[in-house]
């Protein structure tokens, strides 16, 4: 590997980057306000000022997608954050006592959530507090805490047969002092793998639950929105579905060609050659 | 039978072989002794033609008639498992844990152009010849139903399966028992048609060859016949490394080489030993050559 | 802690050891394997004792029972008098404290993740204990220079590497060290090193030394006395000297008779 660019890494991490910088941009600046309705500029084409043209309603595209940009940030973070808070100790829990009830009551319930549809389980958290993106987030969220769950255990796992873990115990160290100070450090990099894949997949749900209107609500621009709102234009105006469809795409390709890349990148054994006599 | 004429070996930058030449006569057993980063085992696979990706070999190494270095995968793919064959330090991952071992014995003469039925019953002749008690019976197991031995006997089996003409061992008793390793040993002795044996052990290798190669840093230190090599050690790390291979008695203090052997690329300049060499003085900083007939050695400053 | 001068320091009585193998039926459990059968050795105070034995003869099994690693089926070892198995972690304290261990590899016995300083000084932090100039005085005594603790074990080689296992061990001076076959792992050149430098610090710290090794000629220059294992059992024991030039077990012999040693052969 040594010497050759990790072109995953490099692809990814651009994409990513580039979702990133449009969002932090879009809180100094968007070329028009994305929320100003306009009759006038109503499915403007593109050119003069407005790069992607308006929608229906005469909203920038351009400006819409950066704050959208912004939205799918923002519930990829808050869902991703839920599942590894609550999905990496589990795991690690289950990892470290593999034989226990606790760890069998752990993988048990994990299943169960695993089983249970993240869309249904979106749509009842809209039903009963109302749709919006925090339910959003929080249902894809606990909808993600079995995989990380898993990830974690699996790692965990893997860890716990180690001489390191081992000489742990053997100089005096606790199960909780072994997990935060062995097992975590250790299986920091397969979780780093699994948040960014994790993150593929959180956008393409927020996406879906506002295209089905549980999701992100109006006025704030969501790429699900963009889509479900250029639905009824699809042949008219093929333009309005495609930017946002594109900018799923690209994101979401993004955050997977980051967890490959870091996958290898953070992966001792693939990283180092052994020159071995 | 085998001419090897400055092989090098480099990964990147780094020079992990440097100009290694050595012959094997048919019917002779030649042993290669080297530590970790010696470039025992890369002088191997370069052989073999299965150098790691990012490393690459030049020089020259003919079997025969035959080039094994710098010639495309293809002809050497013909070669290997052919004209020579390897085993490997490791007998459990070198097997496909789901093939019976019989058929992996005989996929290698399938290979190489056998028909199928022919195969499978040279398969069990040659599980007989390794050894193996009831080979009819080893034929149908699977590799994790044999021991470490019986699994390395059949590697064995499996490099012997097309009559090579050369044989590389690369440590192939280190992750046996020792009760075991001996039967191994003479077990390679007997069949091997003709035989490069790298190892770490020097009392190992003292059983097996009649001709030694000691490596050091990517390049061969002394080679000679191994009476000569193992009674008068010219080089002075030849000298050190038999000192540290005798255990004196309780009590007293073992002879050591001082500092540790450096990580690949982090060798000296000039003679690959003198950072460690207790003799070592600014004469060391050229290198020295690999002189002398027979027993050969390169040192400014040999034992006499 | 009190010390029972009289009493042997480490005393295990009929040691069974019987691991479940994974069930392979859905009905049957998996079968039994007798890692260790009536397994009794005694050390005392000062003494090098070795333990014998090639893979599977029940030496590891015996040496994490006596670390109190693992719990035995049945039997019992005592430690300075105090019983040690069937004891939670918590109530191992004066164990820890009085016993510590090398592993084989110091490769995958150091947290890659971890450096020099908090690996040797981890120990103590187990126990509480204040680590202070500790870890230079002990990275002194092993031989490694002081800029080491701020680096990674992945930045030593073998031979360094078992230095700094051997440092971390010694951290809480401990009575024992149990060292689990610590020179196989390493090259033939450092591993002269590594046994001077355990010889020397169990002399100066006056400790008993448990040895593990597949090796009877390097348990002849490390220890007195010797337990040779297979199969799960001690087939003998005594004088490391007199088991060496007069074995009385047929594996023993066997032993004794398979290591090819270059004097046998120049």
């Amino acid at each position: 590997m040594r010497g050759r660019p990790n072109l995953a890494l490099l692809t990814g991490g651009t994409l990513v980057g580039l979702v990133v910088l449009a969002a932090a941009v879009s809180f100094f600046w968007t070329p028009h306000d994305p929320t100003l309705v306009d009759a006038a500029r109503k499915l403007r084409e593109p050119g003069g000022g407005y790069l992607l043209g308006a929608d229906k309603f005469g909203r920038d595209t351009f400006s819409q997608l950066m704050v959208g940009a912004r939205t799918t940030l923002y519930v990829g973070v808050v869902a991703v954050g839920i599942a590894a808070v609550v999905g990496t100790p589990l795991g690690v829990v289950a990892g470290m006592t593999p034989r226990g009830w606790l760890s069998e009551l752990i993988m048990r319930v994990n299943d169960l959530v695993f089983a249970f549809p993240a869309l249904l389980l979106a749509v009842m958290l809209g039903a009963v507090y109302g749709p919006g993106t925090l339910t959003a987030m929080i249902a894809i969220g606990v909808a993600t805490v079995p995989a990380f769950a898993r990830v974690a255990r699996a790692a965990t796992l893997q860890v716990m047969v180690t001489d390191y873990i081992l000489a742990a115990r053997a100089a005096g160290r606790r199960r909780p002092a072994i997990a935060v100070r062995h097992v975590l450090p250790n299986i920091g990099s397969v979780l780093i793998v699994q948040a960014s894949v994790s993150f593929a997949i959180a956008i393409l749900a927020e996406a879906a639950l506002s295209f089905l209107g549980f999701g992100t609500r109006p006025p704030i621009p969501s790429w699900g929105r963009m889509l479900q709102e250029s639905q009824e234009l699809l042949f008219s105006t093929p333009r309005l579905a495609l930017w946002p469809g594109l900018a799923i795409a690209l994101a979401v390709l993004g955050f997977n060609l980051l967890g490959d890349g870091l996958r290898d990148h953070l992966d001792p054994k693939l990283r180092r050659i052994r020159a071995d006599g | 039978m085998l001419t090897v004429e400055g092989l090098h070996v480099r990964a990147d930058a780094v020079e992990l072989v440097h100009d290694v030449s050595f012959t094997i006569a048919p019917g002779e057993r030649v042993g290669l002794i080297g530590e970790s980063g010696s470039g025992k085992s890369l002088t191997a696979l370069s052989l073999m033609g299965l150098l790691p990706e990012g490393v690459t070999a030049s020089g020259r190494a003919r079997l025969g008639e035959r080039d094994l270095v710098g010639v495309p995968e293809s002809r050497v793919k013909d070669l290997r498992g052919r004209a020579l064959s390897m085993v490997f330090q490791e007998p459990m991952t070198a097997l496909n844990p789901l093939m019976r071992v019989g058929a992996q014995v005989a996929e290698v003469m399938t290979l190489h152009g056998r028909p199928r039925h022919e195969a499978r019953e040279r398969a069990v002749e040659l599980l007989e010849r390794v050894r193996l008690p009831e080979p009819g019976q080893i034929a149908r197991a699977y590799p994790h139903q044999l021991s470490g031995g019986q699994r390395q006997r059949v590697m064995l089996a499996i490099a012997l399966a097309n009559g090579p003409e050369l044989l590389i061992c690369d440590e192939p008793t280190t992750a046996l028992d020792v009760t075991v390793q001996k039967q191994m040993l003479d077990l390679i002795a007997e069949v091997a048609p003709a035989l490069l044996f790298i190892t770490h052990d020097l009392a190992v290798i003292a059983s097996m060859c009649e001709r030694v190669l000691v490596m050091y840093g990517g390049r061969v230190v002394e080679s000679g016949p191994l009476r000569d090599v193992f009674t008068r050690p010219r080089h002075r790390y030849t000298q050190g490394l038999l000192a540290a291979s005798r255990l004196t008695p309780r009590g007293t203090r073992l002879p050591t080489i001082a500092g540790s052997v450096p990580p690949a690329g982090r060798f000296p300049s000039g003679c690959v030993f003198r950072n460690r060499c207790p003799h070592a003085t600014p004469a060391c900083e050229t290198t020295p050559a690999l002189t002398g007939d027979g027993h050969a050695h390169a040192c400014w400053h040999p034992a006499d | 802690m009190p010390t029972h001068a009289g009493t042997p320091l480490i005393e295990a009585v009929s040691l069974n050891r019987v691991y479940r193998r994974p069930r392979t039926s859905l009905t049957r459990p998996g079968a039994a394997v007798h890692a260790l059968r009536d397994v009794s050795l005694t050390v005392g105070r000062g003494e090098r004792y070795g333990i014998v034995g090639e893979s599977g003869s029940g030496k590891s099994t015996l040496l994490r029972l006596l670390c109190a690693l693992d719990q035995p089926t049945s039997g019992s070892i005592r430690f300075d008098g105090q019983e040690i198995t069937g004891r939670p972690e918590r109530r191992l304290r004066f164990l820890r404290e009085n016993l510590q261990i090398v592993f084989q590899d110091p490769m995958s016995s150091l947290d890659p993740r971890m450096r020099v300083r908090d690996l040797v000084a981890e120990p103590l932090a187990a126990l509480g204990l204040p680590a202070g100039d500790r870890v230079n005085e002990l990275l002194d005594a092993v031989g490694l220079p002081a800029g080491a603790a701020d680096r990674y074990p992945h930045q030593f080689s073998g031979g360094q590497r078992q230095r700094i296992a051997i440092a971390r061990a010694l951290a809480p001076r401990p009575k024992v060290l149990v060292a689990d076959e610590p020179v196989s792992a390493l090259d033939v050149s450092v591993r002269g090193q590594i046994l001077n430098l355990l010889a020397d610090l169990v002399d100066e710290l006056g400790l008993t030394l448990v040895f593990v090794s597949h090796d009877l000629s390097v348990v002849r220059h490390v220890c007195e006395t010797v337990a040779v294992m297979s199969k799960g059992e001690i087939v003998e024991t005594g004088p490391v000297d007199d088991v060496w030039a007069a074995p009385a077990h047929p594996y023993t012999r066997a032993l004794l008779q398979a290591v090819p040693t270059l004097e046998g052969l120049l």
